[in-house]
């Protein structure tokens, strides 16, 4: 028998473990593609059947959802579940250092990120120094960590500065890293290897420049953070090949910077949002996105940002981030269409669990 | 207060600098015969090889082979170049203190504060700036009565030009806020309204407070001012009626020059650091009938209100600062406006203010706005005729013409090039300043030698590093120490 | 905008464009002020490929003419400011008081609004240099303030010189350590004879092979042996005598003749006070850079800086260049700094050479900059009067052939056929 619960209900978890199928009214599979009244099957945490005509198994509850589908959405760059541990000031440089082992899990922070439609988040160690470690994804519900160590964090910019604690200049900053890189070892050798991608701090766009001279010739590879005009220097990022994160962008947002941000699209470079939690809150991340489709952003590329194109930054594409068969069932059921910022999450469901419901106000 | 200290001090530096000629100025009648290579009027074409012939302090002729009486003193420097003095149209140096913290303080005066010795008008002297008008600093809300004087003389009567040149109002000031400020302002005209209503109240009411407060003011109530009774004039939006009724004289003293300024009887210079407060400035003045006697102070982007200026058709004295530097949002490149020619594009008329008393004085500021394009006649009148015109001494300053004061300054060359120096400086007629004697600027110019500078080197000697003494010069690799 | 005219607008937008090609211009000018001794009067100046192909009289080479012609009053080289203070704490490592190595070109921001202000001076070469907090800072970089928006590709000469400091800006903020030392800043020197120990013993440890492993020590041989100059930072007399007499111990003590390290070359910079001491300055050929010219004697540390300090200098044979600290305002700027020497006692060509060719042979890029002579990097600046003299601004800048800076109005200043 189908039990039909509707969508509207209040109530909490859904508390059956077996399949769940939900059939809703768009699908966003990932790629620009949409299903109309599409089917999606999930079963022990896992997708295990998307599309139109798809057969939903026995026993399984069936949700309908008169709204859109998406997978949720991945923010790159905050401190959840970490906070006030995510620098050590003992030292400039930390490579071992791995916020991962510092995030509680069960922080009530979470749930604001998963109220938000926010399924998985990469948490980062401060700009400090010369290197604060390396940086971790992690689930906002079911304690999951799902990739740790994400990145080496590296800093080219000046908050990685003090006046107290070497290094207290660019250049004596520099030197430092070139001593760290001059015989790698453990973290950093991963990272010299290729086999551990990079998170650039920067700020400026002449940090962009150092940090992309610094990987052109250690040849890593990885994502630059923090620099609100990173796409005034597109051409060199392009032709470095690396990735970019783009930082919290809020209303007022000048310009200049939306603009910077089409230019890194248009010359596909690959992007993602930060969040810097718990500084911002985690509507924010959407709201970045939408803010930069209304500059002129692409649409698709920006709901890219938001999900696969993250999760590829994150190095968890594997995972997460497309709604395809075999990934995990981490999905949000919208009242509307995401990139819209009057609509909001019905429901988000990781691993197939519903960890948030929100009632529809009459 | 360190007046006494530096007093007897100053007082030793002005007779061992001999910047005075002290006999000469005791003994000067004020007659005094210039004959220079050139004269820059200020008052038409300059004159070649002319004399300026003063009497009695004033200017007598000024042409071509002018002949001063026979017992003048004689000038005759056919190398130099004669030149009106230059002129500040308003300045808050010169006093002990800037500033004086009550808040509306109209009945303050600057005779009071104005240091005849300090190094100010020394500086000012030697740049040839012959005309300061004195006024308090932007800390109030309503400062004190100004003063024109001249820089030099031992007591203000000797400096003054012209006592009571204008009352200070502030629009700006800094660490408040603009509202704050202008309702100081406004408050301070509606709190003269309401005393002057209040006086006419009690009148009627047969009270004699007034009549006693000015007693203790110590205000004769007999003297014939002190005794009539007008009814308010001027332009002012308010006016308070019957006030004929009461003696001009019961007007309590600390109101009163705030009265005269409503009555249309003072000029206002009003300091605004922005546009906005200049509009302001220009509504109050408007509201409280003292629009045609307003001069504006202007700095920061007051120029951003240009057209606003031009309308109300008050003139402006500029800030140090001609060059306003700010950064377009969009691009983030810094954009430059010469805000002395937005102002001449407006046809405002715009005096310059000097950044220092020494080395950028008025010369400097003149000499900027030609670099940006003013005519040289337009960018002298700027530092000359114009400040006083606004000053209201047009009759007096500003240009080397018959009938005008005595003040000539002789110059070593063009008053807008940069290796010129003030040689000579004659105030009324009297030669009070010779630059040869200046010992001060012989100390700027090449500087004060100390007993323990290394000594000459003559060529076959040489320094020990080490002992200072002299020794004969080693080759590399000398002995040893 | 009702002040158009009076605004000066820079032609450079923020989104970086193609990088224009080196234009080629005809520069007609009332005035050619080459630097070489040879001026000319109604003179043409043309640059092709980013040099000065010719400087000419206008009757001939009018077939040369390009397209695109400029006409000013006055012409003359790129000025030249190897003092200026565009870097700020973070172009200076304090954990260690002596870091000769590290490069002030790392921390340098293409994008920093310093250079756009320099440009507007008529400014077109600097040298940069880490902020004086370090005894010994690192190695400053001689760019242009115009070109593509990297630093590399406008500098001119790299790690051109070595940069210290005497005095008290390397140990200003400097404390003892009171009970346990606390940071770095208990270690550091913080008296002036601190100070020279520290340049000492980084000179001698370097003679004696004591610092094999510094990072440092090349730089240090480099400039013990002449070969990189020392610029050092001295404001008053007796930090201006501790320079020399270094420098003098140097070239006279056996520790270094031994080493083949006797032959620093030092030239002090900031030097207020130098006119007390011309002569200690001449004999041991130290060349001087000014700071700005204090309205009213004092300066910086309390030096005194008398006006006809230039002239004084120059008298008595010492090289002499100017500076204006980087300030682009109307009062401090460098043009305007030479014309306070003109003040006091130096004449026009002697001013000119001390804001250009002087410059460029303490950097040791006078071959390429300083004069205008063909085959030289085409930096001009254009004037609407005669140079220096506060009634006449820079209407036009030019970098290797590039306009860089109009400053000129439809009404005043130049006039420009495109």
């Amino acid at each position: 028998m189908l039990s039909i619960l509707l969508a509207l209900a209040a109530a909490p978890a859904l508390q059956n473990d077996g399949p769940l199928a939900i059939r809703a009214k768009a699908v966003w599979t990932g790629g620009g593609k949409v299903l109309e009244n599409a089917v999606v099957v999930v079963d022990n945490g896992r997708i295990q059947a998307v599309g139109v005509d798809v057969a939903i198994p026995d026993g399984a509850e069936l949700v309908e959802h008169d709204g859109v589908l998406t997978a949720g959405l991945i923010a790159l760059h905050g401190a959840t579940g970490a906070v006030g541990e995510t620098r050590d000031g003992t030292r400039p440089a930390l490579p071992e250092g791995r916020v991962g082992l510092a995030v509680d899990l069960r922080h009530l922070d979470f749930v604001a990120l998963r109220e938000a439609g926010i399924t998985c988040i990469l948490v980062t160690p401060d700009a400090a120094g010369i290197t604060g470690g390396t940086t971790a994804v992690v689930k906002t519900a079911g304690g999951t960590v799902l990739r740790d160590p994400a990145h080496l964090s590296l800093v080219f910019s000046n908050e990685g500065l003090s006046g107290n604690t070497p290094p207290t200049s660019t250049s004596g900053a520099l030197a430092l890293l070139q001593n760290l890189f001059a015989e790698p070892r453990g973290i950093v050798a991963e990272a010299r290897a290729g086999k551990l991608p990079c998170l650039f701090e920067v700020r400026e766009r002449e940090d962009v420049r150092r940090a992309i001279a610094f990987a052109k010739d250690k040849k890593l590879n990885g994502a630059l953070h923090g620099a609100a005009l990173a796409g005034e220097v597109a051409g060199d990022i392009k032709a470095a090949g690396l990735s970019v994160i783009v930082p919290a962008l809020a209303i007022g947002t000048p310009k200049r910077t939306l603009d910077a941000v089409i230019r890194l699209q248009k010359e596909e470079i690959p992007l993602g949002f930060g969040l810097d939690t718990p500084w911002n809150h985690a509507e924010a991340l959407r709201l970045s996105a939408v803010m930069c489709v209304r500059a002129g952003l692409d649409r698709q590329a920006a709901w890219e940002a938001l999900t696969a194109g993250a999760a590829r930054i994150a190095g968890i594409e594997a995972r997460v981030g497309r709604i395809e068969r075999g990934l995990d069932a981490d999905l949000v059921m919208w009242s509307g269409d995401p990139l819209d910022v009057g609509s909001v999450a019905r429901r988000v469901l990781i691993g197939g669990r519903s960890v948030a419901a929100q009632e529809e106000v009459r | 207060m360190t007046t006494t200290m530096t007093r007897a001090t100053g007082a030793v530096t002005l007779t061992t600098a001999c910047l005075c000629l002290a006999t000469a100025a005791e003994a000067g009648e004020g007659r005094i015969a210039i004959h220079v290579g050139r004269i820059v009027t200020m008052a038409g074409p300059d004159i070649e090889d002319g004399t300026i012939v003063i009497e009695n302090g004033r200017i007598q002729s000024v042409a071509k082979g002018a002949k001063g009486s026979w017992d003048a003193e004689v000038i005759e420097r056919p190398d130099l170049v004669a030149f009106p003095g230059w002129v500040e149209a308003h300045s808050s140096r010169g006093m002990d203190r800037a500033n004086e913290n009550i808040e509306v303080a109209p009945f303050l005066d600057v005779r009071d504060s104005i240091d005849p010795i300090n190094f100010y008008f020394e500086d000012c002297l030697r740049q040839g700036v012959l005309a300061i008008n004195v006024q308090q600093g932007n800390m109030a809300a309503i400062g004190g009565q100004g003063r024109v004087v001249k820089p030099y003389g031992l007591t203000i009567e000797d400096m003054t030009i012209r006592p009571s040149s204008g009352l200070k109002l502030v629009a700006t000031r800094p660490g408040r806020s603009r509202a704050l400020q202008v309702q100081s302002l406004r408050r301070a005209f509606n709190e003269l309204r309401i005393h002057l209503e209040k006086l006419v109240q009690d009148k009627k009411d047969g009270k004699d407070t007034a009549r006693r407060e000015a007693l203790f003011q110590g205000r004769d109530p007999d003297k014939e001012e002190n005794k009539k009774g007008r009814a308010m004039e001027g332009t002012a939006t308010w006016k308070v009626k019957d006030l004929e009724g009461v003696p001009r004289g019961q007007v309590d003293e600390k109101q009163e020059p705030l009265l005269r300024l409503v009555e249309g009887k003072m000029m206002a210079f009003v300091a605004c650091d922005g546009a906005i407060s200049v509009v302001q400035a220009l509504d109050i003045a408007r509201e409280n009938g003292f629009l045609a006697n307003t001069v504006l102070v202007l700095e920061g982007d007051a120029w951003k209100a240009a057209d606003r200026i031009a309308e109300a058709g008050v003139p402006v004295v500029l800030g140090p600062t001609l060059l306003y530097v700010e950064r377009d949002p969009i691009t983030g490149k810094e954009v430059e406006t010469f805000v002395p020619g937005v102002f001449r594009e407006k046809k405002v008329r715009f005096a310059l203010q000097s950044i220092n008393a020494s080395a950028q004085s008025l010369w400097f500021q003149a000499a900027s706005c030609v670099g940006y394009g003013i005519p040289r006649e337009e960018a002298l009148a700027a530092a000359t005729k114009v400040p006083a015109e606004i000053l209201r001494l047009g009759d007096r300053l500003g240009s080397l013409e018959a009938g005008k004061d005595g003040n000539v300054l002789l110059l070593s060359g063009d008053p807008l090039a940069v290796t010129t120096t003030v040689q000579y400086v004659v105030l009324d007629g009297n030669l009070v300043y010779d630059r040869s004697k200046d010992v001060r600027v012989q100390q700027i110019i090449e500087g004060v030698e100390q007993p323990n500078a290394a000594p000459a080197s003559t060529g076959d000697e040489e320094l020990d590093p080490h002992s200072g003494e002299k020794k004969p010069k080693s080759g590399p690799g000398g002995k040893k120490d | 905008m009702t002040a158009a005219l009076f605004t000066a607008v820079l032609a450079l937008a923020a989104v970086p464009v193609q990088e224009p090609e080196a234009r080629a211009w005809t520069i007609q000018a009332e005035r050619v002020y080459t630097g070489t001794g040879r001026n000319m009067e109604r003179s043409i100046v043309l640059v092709r490929g980013g040099q000065v192909s010719a400087v000419t009289a206008n009757a001939d080479e009018e077939k040369e003419r390009t397209q695109d012609v400029l006409r000013v009053y006055a012409v003359t080289a790129g000025l030249v400011d190897a003092g200026v203070r565009v870097t700020n704490w973070t172009s200076v490592e304090q954990s260690n008081e002596v870091t000769p190595n590290l490069r002030v070109a790392d921390t340098l921001d293409p994008f920093a609004l310093d250079w756009d202000r320099l440009l507007r001076s008529g400014v077109t070469t600097v040298l940069a240099s880490p902020l004086d907090r370090n005894v010994i800072g690192g190695l400053g970089v001689v760019l242009k303030t115009a070109g593509p928006e990297t630093i590399a590709a406008r500098t001119v000469k790299a790690d051109a010189v070595l940069r210290g400091s005497m005095g008290s800006d390397p140990s200003a903020g400097n404390h003892p350590a009171f009970g346990r030392p606390t940071d770095f800043y208990s270690r550091r020197p913080t008296t002036r004879m601190g100070v020279e120990w520290e340049w000492r013993k980084a000179f001698f440890d370097t003679a004696l092979n004591h610092n094999e492993n510094d990072p440092g020590r090349a730089t240090l041989v480099a400039a013990l042996q002449g070969k990189l100059p020392i610029f050092i930072q001295a404001w008053t007399t007796q930090d201006i005598r501790t320079a020399v007499f270094l420098r003098e111990e140097v070239q006279t003590r056996p520790e270094f003749a031994a080493a083949g390290m006797n032959k620093p070359r030092f030239v002090i910079d900031a030097a207020a006070e130098a006119w007390k001491e011309p002569q200690l300055l001449a004999r041991s050929q130290t060349g001087v850079i000014l700071p700005p010219f204090p309205p009213a004697g004092r300066t910086r540390e309390n030096a005194f800086m008398a006006w006809n300090t230039a002239k004084v200098l120059k008298d008595q044979g010492v090289a002499v260049a100017l500076s204006s600290h980087g300030s682009g305002d109307l009062e401090q700027r460098l043009s305007v700094q030479a014309g306070y020497a003109m003040a006091g006692g130096l004449t026009f060509e002697e001013a000119l050479a001390a804001v250009t060719s002087i410059p460029a042979m303490l950097l040791g890029v006078q071959d390429r900059v300083g004069t205008i002579e063909v085959g030289k990097d085409a930096d001009l600046v254009l004037w609407s009067g005669e140079p220096f003299q506060p009634g006449a601004r820079v209407v036009g800048t030019i970098v290797d052939g590039v306009l860089r800076y109009e400053g000129w109005t439809a009404v005043q200043g130049a006039t420009v056929e495109r």
